[in-house]
């Protein structure tokens, strides 16, 4: 196991200088150039020429990347063509929102996800089971910016039962310590707050949670009917065990391992960058920022960003490996 | 059991929080996005701008609804005969939100910021990559490229600001939110830093600005001026216009700028809503470039002119809120020519023109000076402005209108940046472009396009006589004299067809009907000390 997990952590590195590479590449490829969105549209050439030149980008592309590699060694991400801040304080200051909203999402996907799963596997070609599966179709299907907007104006608008965006009231202080509200507000006993927050996650969540719901409903039928078809399962229901004894005990447990993995690729999704919740919410998560730092060719912070992003996809892909062996004790390590 | 518990209870939690919206003594605005900044001196954009007019005061400022000029920090003024020496006479007693006095020294120090590049401030921002790209552009650039030449304290309330050639729109331009003043103690003290943390003399002090979300303002107490008659504001940045109307209609936020145009008609009929219109300060136009041989002829030109049905295009993009253009300026500015008769839609007209300027067959093919042939190109821009809301789709109404004449163009657009640098560089035959008034004066709108001749980015038109009557009318101190040469250049630019003028656009606001006293100025000055919620 432990020769595995070094040969598994060692492999992040090839795959992490690809990704710079291709970020790095992409970036540069987007139409316009970030100095004369900075300049503005009433800008002379000189003053746009003064700016390319500041921000380095009258140098070779190959310049610029080593250049760039070499600060992101030293944990130097950039700053901000726009604003001028440093990256990487402002990324560790938004992605708590994202983890934020992530959690929340999964957190649904899994409770609804994996119950109409086992549901559906159970009661197989019944009616129960044709709807179940239409409902999680129709969840994949629909375009989240619609579901998003829809969920605000009938929750938000007509019925004023929750908040259409952001994570707390207009003018609520908030002084962060982890920069996780829901944290921070049950450290600081501040039981107003935390209704406040949980208020305002709820749309968002549900917004974000449909398609994961839909994903892990779908693979929990199908590695749970595969499971329910085995002898082990024929002799457990011989021996007269209750049937939810025989589905939760014996076959979801071994039905998890590829929902393991759907949940592992799932949440490196969600925090990829929630962008259309995000924006659609308000939500001041890392999503929303690369969008808007795209539309401004603002490239420190969408390579930063990227970056970044792909760090922590690669490690939940890592820790969802090595958890393989704590879900099926079969499963060796060479 | 326990996990029921639990549950139970976080539900509970969810229900009993003290939530809901604001008190109607906090009000809360949503503006399209995030500040880019709070030192107004660095800023070009809106948003930013909506913060800072909020924070600091000009020496100057608009009046109302109008771009006419009226006392802010200096009560009164007076000008030199030859129009080159300026003397503000500042309100005694004011201060700046830290305390420190805001007097004569204090806005000495801020025209030296501005103008002076080896002032400490100044190259410090330089280098963290902040520009001063107002003061660049309307006193034209800094040291001794600056058409001011000297600024003094002549006693603790009086400034004099000396320039090198009369500049008759100079009030006008002290007047942009770029020249807010600045308390220079905590501008040297947060350095690069400090536009996160401005302090000015206006109606409102910072209190905070969560990144990505809002920044929060609270009422002075001390300003000299009207005071506020809520106790805070919050703008919120929602970037999507359909969130922003949503949190408009949930109560979450009182009052919003941008709106889909569809939603125009969802506002009128809600009447819980309020839409407020900021005057048109915009004109939207399609531009020649003079290198094409076709469109050196003026009859090709009037063609177009008379080809496109700009009315009907004003009806069915604009939301009821486009007027037609018929010359640069829009109507509100004061050198606008009511007399001009502008060009009927008369297809057959058109195709008569084109016949006579030897296009019996229309035009589908373009030949640049240097010979080149290639087929006729209409760009158009790939963002929406409120000139221009909708532009591809009224791109293609134009190129339909200019199809049924005979003039076929094939529709084309890029990424934004890169429409930019095209435009600048005089690479586009047939192309949309636009503007919005920096200052309600007429020459910001026509200086900058008519006043250099020969330039790229405006097609290469050269028409010497026009930049003549233009720079006289930059320099003239009486306002009535100014008009009307303005009104002569408008003349000038229909008779030769330079440009063809398409609508000019009111911008909506939307409030909540609770909300009451908020004037839309054309420059987007607008304040919120005004504002009071019922």
């Amino acid at each position: 196991m432990r020769s595995y997990a070094i040969r598994r952590s060692l492999t992040v590195i090839p795959v992490l200088l690809g990704v710079s590479v291709l970020v790095f590449g992409f970036v540069h490829l987007i139409p316009g150039d970030p100095a004369t969105a900075m300049s503005g549209e009433k800008a002379t050439p000189e003053r746009t020429e003064a700016v390319k030149k500041r921000l380095g980008l009258d140098r070779p592309i190959h310049e610029q990347y080593l250049l760039y590699m070499s600060k992101v060694l030293r944990g130097d991400l950039g700053i901000s063509v726009i604003r001028g801040d440093p990256v990487l304080p402002d990324i560790l200051r938004r992605f708590p929102a994202t983890v934020e909203l992530a959690t929340a999402a999964i957190v649904i996907a899994l409770a609804l996800g994996i119950p109409i799963g086992i549901v559906s596997a159970v009661r197989r070609r019944s009616f129960v089971d044709s709807l179940l599966r239409i409902g999680a179709l129709t969840g994949v299907s629909m375009p989240i910016f619609w579901l998003g907007l829809m969920l605000a104006w009938v929750f938000g608008v007509q019925l004023r039962w929750l908040p259409t965006g952001f994570r707390l009231d207009a003018g609520t202080s908030f002084q962060p310590i982890t920069h996780f509200v829901i944290i921070d507000s049950i450290l600081e006993r501040d039981w107003a707050m935390l209704g406040d927050a949980l208020r305002h996650l709820i749309l968002p969540a549900v917004a974000l949670a449909t398609i994961p719901v839909a994903v892990i409903a779908r693979m929990t039928r199908a590695a749970m009917l595969e499971v329910l078809s085995r002898d082990y399962i024929r002799t457990a229901q011989a021996k007269g065990l209750p049937g939810a004894a025989v589905v939760l005990h014996h076959a979801l447990r071994n039905a998890l391992l590829p929902v393991l993995t759907v949940v592992g690729l799932q949440v490196g999704s969600l925090l990829a960058g929630a962008i259309l919740t995000e924006t659609i919410f308000s939500w001041p998560g890392i999503g929303r920022w690369v969008y808007e730092s795209i539309g401004a060719r603002d490239y420190a912070i969408v390579q930063g960003a990227s970056l970044f992003i792909a760090v922590v996809v690669v490690a939940v892909n890592l820790v969802t490996d090595l958890l393989y062996a704590a879900v099926d004790p079969r499963i060796k390590y060479d | 059991m326990r996990l029921a518990r639990v549950v139970l209870v976080a539900a509970t939690v969810v229900l009993l929080a003290a939530a809901g919206p604001a008190v109607a003594q906090t009000f809360v605005f949503g503006a399209q996005g995030e500040p880019i900044s709070l030192d107004t001196a660095t800023i070009q954009d809106g948003i930013s701008q909506k913060i800072t007019s909020q924070i600091y005061n000009t020496l100057v400022k608009y009046k109302g609804a109008t771009t006419e000029i009226e006392a802010d920090l200096a009560e009164k003024w007076d000008v030199s005969a030859d129009g080159k020496v300026w003397t503000l006479h500042l309100h005694k007693g004011v201060k700046f939100h830290d305390g420190e006095p805001c007097d004569a020294a204090a806005v000495v120090w801020n025209f030296e910021r501005w103008w002076k590049a080896a002032h400490p401030q100044h190259d410090n921002q330089l280098k963290a990559g902040q520009t001063f790209p107002y003061f660049e552009d309307q006193f034209d650039g800094f040291d001794d490229k600056s058409i001011i030449t000297k600024v003094e304290a002549v006693d603790p309330s009086t400034v004099r600001v000396t320039l090198k050639q009369a500049q008759a729109p100079f009030l006008a331009n002290l007047a942009i939110f770029a020249f807010g003043i600045a308390s220079p103690k905590a501008v040297e003290k947060w350095g690069v830093e400090y536009g996160k943390h401005p302090v000015g003399t206006g109606p409102f002090k910072f209190v905070e600005w969560k990144v990505n979300q809002e920044v929060v303002l609270e009422a002075n107490p001390d300003y000299f001026g009207e005071k506020a008659k809520v106790k805070r504001v919050v703008v919120r940045n929602i970037k999507d216009n359909s969130a922003r109307l949503a949190a408009l209609k949930a109560g979450e936020v009182h009052g919003i700028e941008g709106l889909n145009v569809d939603d125009i008609k969802v506002v009128k009929a809600d009447p819980n809503l309020n839409l407020v219109l900021r005057p048109a300060n915009n004109t939207a136009t399609v531009s020649f470039n003079y290198h094409v041989k076709e469109f050196q002829n003026k009859l090709v030109r009037q063609a177009i002119a008379h080809a496109i049905n700009r009315k009907a295009i004003v009806d069915a993009f604009y939301g009821g809120l486009g007027l037609v253009a018929k010359e640069l300026q829009p109507p509100a500015l004061w050198g606008y020519n009511k007399d001009i008769k502008d060009y009927e839609y008369d297809p057959k007209k058109a195709q008569d023109l084109l016949k006579q300027a030897g296009f019996t067959n229309g035009i589908s093919e373009i030949t640049w000076d240097d010979g080149k042939k290639e087929p006729l190109v209409f760009w158009y821009i790939p963002v929406t402005r409120p000139y221009y809301p909708s532009p591809k789709e009224i791109g293609e109404a134009m190129a339909a209108d200019l199809a049924k004449v005979g003039i076929n163009a094939t529709l084309q657009t890029v990424e934004w940046t890169n429409y930019l640098d095209n435009g600048k560089k005089g690479l586009m035959p047939l192309w949309m472009a636009g503007w919005t008034g920096d200052n309600g004066d007429p020459d910001n709108f026509t200086c900058w396009f008519f006043c250099s001749v020969n330039v790229p980015r405006q097609g290469y038109y050269n028409n010497p006589p026009l930049a003549d009557v233009l720079k006289r009318a930059a320099t003239l101190p009486n306002q009535g004299e100014r008009a009307k040469l303005y009104q002569q250049a408008e003349q000038m630019l229909h008779d030769d067809v330079a440009r063809l003028f398409v609508a000019n656009s009111q911008v909506p606001l939307v409030f909540s009907k609770k909300v009451k006293g908020y004037v839309a100025n054309p420059t987007g000055a607008e304040f919120f000390n005004r504002v009071e919620i019922q």
